[in-house]
């Protein structure tokens, strides 16, 4: 008795010691990136180009931030990327979970059919002149509505992951407010909706990064409207113009009649790159912790034991 | 007769009207947005040329399809995006479960929310500087890779992984895991906490240990989301994604480097080939499907939970 | 009762999201009812014009025209295509093949003789040259008509460059052939085995992606040709490079520096980025690269002060009796600029404009700006930028707010000398270059008796009449041009492995490397640009 006592302590402590050095393994591994691309946002970028850049500037600089926000385009973007992050969110929840609960009964007579229709979307792609000219008859070309009307339905992915967790949910919840005449829509919104926090959460998650991270829209439906880009785009273009700035000599030309003297605060690529990554990532990843306790804390199930 | 049998569908249909109001209208759309532009598909067997309209392009057959499977670049191609998404598939699943199971066991809640934060983080980093962070740990001048293999006595020499076509799978494999695995974990997380507690207490009582815990309740609560997912990935064995793989690319591993979709770049969107781009597309998807299908199949034969 | 709640809630999303178009209207332009608004796509990446930008306020009120950019940042192949298959064009283009193949130009030559006289007498000397096979010219060239004297301070192009504090360590030798300059980077890293505690760099060669120039582009060089990319044009005859015994004495060389250790063990993994970092170190010895290239890696050094870690250029050959051909003549940057789309209602107030911009007078506001704001004339009447004026035009937000950005860089304009002596832009203004110089480059320049970096260089004479091969049009989807790529491919695939390879193996993986060439159908490219070649020398002889 008091021996396993002993060993499944020691085990116990095994356990935690090997746990504790692998999730700070992790840790160090995924927060490097990051803290390495805030380090070489905040260096000077001719510095930068040496390379050798870790987790610490080496000549301090708040440059590559003032070249990045001095755009004046980008605080309209934002408010673009926020708005079609909230409302594709809000859509795609509610719309996408109303869905999953109905194509997770498994009476439902067109269980099948619906469920093979928005699966097969996942795998093709129609290509992308097709899809042009199905938003110009629609109107939706250079319209704010192109970031919303194609984005109400948050696709087969997060229908599955939304339809597998509902299924899971004990039938009997159901039934018995089937019994006290509940519809459909009330069993969905007063029983499933709140039961289903935690996956809501993810989906919620999946959807807002996915709308706030996008800009290929931009770049194809809204491109000449500026006033309509959202954020990634307008940030896409800052990068590109270092870029250009590094590769088309005649632009060059200029800039080495000064000298490298002048040309001390052309900011370079890679410290724009990393500028831009941080102003546009720190919003989203924000996010997250405020969605996180949804689902690290198992509080769904004792709604349903009530 | 006839009306008789019709009438148990049409009470169905009555019966269900709710569950239809909140189905078919989503699934008329889907139709819209999904399915008719899949007329484009008719360009893989053009010659399409933008500018002109759709009764005027000059329709070539498979004239296309043959180029691609004529083309030796495009067979090696194609069993580099098998190998490398299989690949990810593997050595995704099994890192984001065996992740996810090991949060799971942390008791301290801040120190498991700070991991998790933590972890997810790259994701938020665009491939290019992953591939730039990849190719500095990779270097034989300083790299972290050869200094910590150097330390531990594994190699003598610093390696060039880079120019070795040996490693080039593995080196994606583990990059995609690096910056998507506490990504990929927050499904199962949320899968998790929707077990029952009162399980684990039960079997606490019962004297089971943690990896008769790990075995016999969280595993098999989130059982179901690994099943669904798992046949959703296989279905999508032939994207293996490219970015990676063509910031890393170089002369000496470009054979064992390069996906359909490079390929795609290279000989058709990059050319304003848009007919070559749409037959590699439709190829893609026929492969894909038959392979979601036949997943579903074999999880429907072991009686596993399935997607359709 | 319940679906009523339900209703109700679509209706607040529906009213939230329609409030949310309504607060971007789709029309933002409003009183004046004379202004013509032109909409303007752009392949260049640039910052949009701030609303009171200092250029477009100007053209505003002189030509009552504003601009609506589309300025793009992507995969300019994906946003053409729909373009193109929508014919949602805008009225005016920043040319690319694509849109001349699709026929989305109208052609320009008739309103140019009838309204612009300026554009004609500027575009005159290149007149045939940039006119189609069907007598039509649809794109004014951005860059590259010259007019009066053009006397450049220094080449962007290529060349084997190497660290000037090399040259100073021999006595400032003169390199002629490839020999005396490999020779000079052995020597000079046995004497420094280390530059500022790390390893010295003997050569590098970059060979990621489309820069892959450094790596193929050498031989054609070394037997006293001009860059046409990846052939070689004798008597108006393009032939392949990379088969012929030239080409490969210069790998068997690579090969053989790779054994001495010269050679970067990682320049053929180095990407972009890791190079530039490598040669900002300063121990890199010399490469084969062109100038634009590597140009940001010399600021670095140069804020660093190692100037003598910056790079001269030696244009070197075969053997002595090989005259270098490095540098050339400005060329004109065929079909890329502005066309007018077929989709402008009044094609002749654009070309009125333009017309208008090519003034000398604009010009000088464009290319260099306000007199007193951002230059000052010296007593001689020449143009110069004081250091404070240099630095706010390197200034982004500066830039947006006074400047023409990309519709200048796209605009047809005058380059070379103005009538009065200076030249038309800051870069190429000899008391502009000259304030550049730091006394090292001095003290080394006078080590050779030279007074700019171009004097390393034969004078280039006149471009051969099909000059060069990289601007000719590769019809897209031929055969021609699939053989290209996959000779593209093979190139970057084998180079590396022949220099890497042990030399009693160098003839072995040689020998495979031109198997694999014999496999496509490099004759049918060959066709292609020599068909090309013909229709331009027809072109030019017109003239």
């Amino acid at each position: 008795m008091k021996r396993k006592y002993i060993g499944s302590s020691i085990e116990k402590m095994l356990f935690r010691t090997f746990n504790t050095a692998i999730m700070i393994f992790l840790v160090i591994v995924t927060l490097y990136p990051f803290a390495h691309t805030i380090a070489i946002s905040f260096n000077e970028s001719l510095d930068t180009i040496r390379g050798g850049i870790y987790l610490w500037p080496r000549v301090f600089t708040l440059y590559n931030y003032k070249a990045v926000l001095s755009n004046i385009t980008i605080y309209n973007a934002f408010f673009i990327s926020l708005s079609r992050t909230v409302l594709a969110t809000v859509f795609q929840v509610i719309i996408t979970s109303m869905f999953a609960y109905a194509l997770s009964r498994s009476n439902y007579i067109f269980r099948k059919p619906i469920t093979i229709i928005v699966v097969l979307t996942m795998y093709f792609n129609a290509g992308l002149i097709p899809v042009y000219f199905l938003y110009k008859n629609l109107g939706l070309i250079n319209n704010y509505l192109v970031y919303i009307a194609p984005a109400m339905f948050g696709g087969a992915f997060n229908f599955i992951v939304l339809r597998t967790y509902i299924r899971n949910i004990p039938e009997s919840i159901i039934e018995s407010a089937k019994m006290d005449g509940a519809g459909e829509f009330r069993i969905f919104f007063q029983i499933i909706f709140p039961v289903c926090k935690p996956v809501l959460a993810t989906v919620a998650l999946f959807v807002a990064v996915y709308a706030w991270n996008s800009w290929f829209d931009s770049f194809i439906f809204c491109s000449s409207k500026q006033y309509l880009s959202t954020l990634q785009y307008e940030l896409m273009k800052l990068i590109a113009i270092a870029n250009i700035a590094q590769s088309n000599s005649a632009l060059l030309r200029d800039a080495m009649a000064s000298g490298g003297e002048a040309a001390k605060s052309f900011a370079s690529p890679i410290a724009i790159r990393a500028a831009v990554t941080i102003i546009a990532s720190v919003p989203i990843i924000i996010v997250y912790p405020f969605l996180q306790r949804y689902f690290i804390h198992g509080l769904v199930v004792g709604s349903v034991k009530e | 007769m006839k009306t008789v049998r019709k009438k148990p569908g049409w009470q169905i249909i009555k019966n269900q009207k709710q569950l239809i109001f909140m189905s078919v209208p989503v699934c008329l759309y889907i139709i819209l947005f999904s399915y008719i532009p899949l007329w484009g598909w008719s360009m893989a067997f053009q010659d399409y040329k933008p500018a002109k309209g759709f009764f005027e392009q000059t329709w070539v057959g498979f004239k296309h399809f043959i180029f691609l499977f004529s083309d030796s670049n495009f067979l090696n191609a194609l069993r580099n995006t098998l190998a490398m998404s299989l690949i990810n598939l593997v050595l995704g699943f099994v890192t984001a479960i065996a992740f996810a199971l090991l949060l799971n066991e942390i008791r301290i809640t801040s120190f498991k929310r700070v991991v998790q934060t933590i972890s997810y983080l790259p994701h938020f980093l665009s491939w290019v500087i992953a591939a730039g962070i990849v190719q500095m740990a990779l270097s034989i001048e300083g790299g972290i890779v050869n200094t910590i293999l150097i330390k531990l006595g594994f190699i003598k020499n610093p390696v060039m992984w880079l120019s070795k076509p040996e490693y080039f799978w593995g080196i994606i494999g583990i990059s995609f895991i690096w910056k998507e695995l506490g990504w990929n974990t927050i499904i199962y997380l949320a899968a998790m906490s929707g077990i029952d507690p009162g399980l684990y207490e039960s079997a606490e009582i019962d004297g089971a240990n943690r990896y008769q815990k790990m075995w016999h309740i969280t595993l098999p609560g989130i059982k179901a989301t690994i099943v669904v997912l798992l046949i959703l990935s296989i279905g999508r064995l032939m994207e293996a994604g490219f970015e990676m793989q063509y910031l890393l690319r170089n002369g000496l591993i470009m054979d064992w480097s390069d996906t359909i979709d490079i390929f795609v770049i290279n000989f058709g969107i990059g050319q304003g080939n848009y007919s070559l781009a749409t037959a590699a597309g439709i190829f893609k998807s026929v492969v894909n499907i038959t392979l979601l299908f036949s997943a579903n199949y074999f999880a429907k034969k072991i009686g596993e939970e399935r997607i359709v | 009762m319940r679906k009523e709640v339900t209703i109700k809630w679509f209706l607040l999303i529906l009213v939230f999201l329609l409030s949310a178009d309504f607060c971007f209207p789709s029309d933002r332009s409003e009183g004046k009812q004379k202004l013509y608004k032109v909409s303007v796509f752009i392949l260049t990446p640039s910052q949009q014009p701030t609303p009171d930008n200092r250029v477009f306020k100007r053209i505003k009120e002189e030509f009552g025209i504003v601009f609506d950019f589309d300025i793009i940042a992507g995969d300019a192949n994906q946003k053409i295509g729909v373009m193109l298959a929508s014919s949602d064009l805008p009225d005016i283009i920043n040319a690319h093949q694509r849109f001349i193949d699709n026929e989305a130009f109208i052609p320009l030559e008739g309103l140019i003789e009838e309204h612009a006289p300026r554009i004609k007498k500027h575009l005159e000397q290149c007149w045939s040259l940039i006119t189609h096979d069907d007598g039509h010219i649809y794109v004014m060239p951005n860059w590259g008509v010259y007019q009066g004297d053009y006397k450049s301070n220094e080449s962007l192009g290529p060349a084997f460059w190497i660290q000037k504090a090399v040259l100073k360590e021999f006595g400032y030798p003169e390199v002629k052939t490839l020999d005396q300059y490999f020779d000079l980077l052995i020597k000079y890293r046995e004497r420094y085995p280390t530059v500022d505690g790390q390893p010295t760099i003997g050569f590098e060669i970059l060979c990621e992606g489309w820069r892959d120039f450094c790596l193929k582009n050498p031989p054609q060089h070394l037997i006293g040709f001009p860059n046409d990319g990846d052939v070689v044009v004798r008597d108006n005859k393009a032939e392949m490079y990379s088969d012929k015994d030239y080409a490969k004495r210069y790998y068997k060389k690579l090969n053989e520096l790779n054994q001495m250790g010269l050679i970067d063990r990682e320049a053929f993994v180095l990407s972009y980025d890791q190079y530039i970092a490598k040669i900002s170190s300063g121990r890199v010895l010399g490469m084969f690269d062109q100038k634009w290239n590597f140009q940001r890696a010399e600021y670095s050094l140069k804020k660093q002060g190692k100037i003598w870690r910056t790079y001269a250029p030696c244009p070197v050959t075969y053997d002595e009796s090989i005259k270098d051909y490095y540098m050339d003549r400005p060329v004109v940057n065929v079909d890329r600029g502005f066309g007018i789309s077929v989709n402008c209602k009044d094609p002749e107030r654009l070309i009125k404009l333009f017309d208008s911009l090519l003034d000398e007078e604009w010009q000088k506001f464009l290319q260099w700006g306000v007199e007193g704001e951002d230059y000052i004339v010296n007593d001689k009447g020449k143009f110069i930028r004081t250091q404070e004026m240099r630095d706010m035009q390197n200034d982004p937000a500066w830039k947006q707010s006074h400047t023409g950005l990309s519709f200048f860089d796209e605009s047809t304009k005058l380059e070379g000398t103005f009538s009065d002596g200076n030249a038309t832009s800051p870069g190429i203004q000899p008391e502009e270059y000259f304030e550049s110089l730091k006394p090292e480059d001095k003290e080394f320049l006078a080590g050779y008796g030279y007074k700019t970096f171009s004097d390393f260089f034969s004078p280039p004479p006149p471009n051969p009449p099909h000059y060069p091969v990289w601007s000719l049009h590769i019809p897209e989807g031929t055969p021609g041009q699939t053989a290209f790529l996959k000779y593209d491919d093979i190139s970057l695939k084998y180079l590396p492995r022949v220099i890497l390879a042990d030399p009693k193996n160098f003839e072995n993986v040689w020998a495979q490397y031109m198997d694999e060439l014999e496999k496509i159908d490099i004759p049918a490219y060959l066709d292609a640009v020599n068909e090309a070649i013909q229709v331009r020398i027809k072109k030019v002889v017109n003239n």
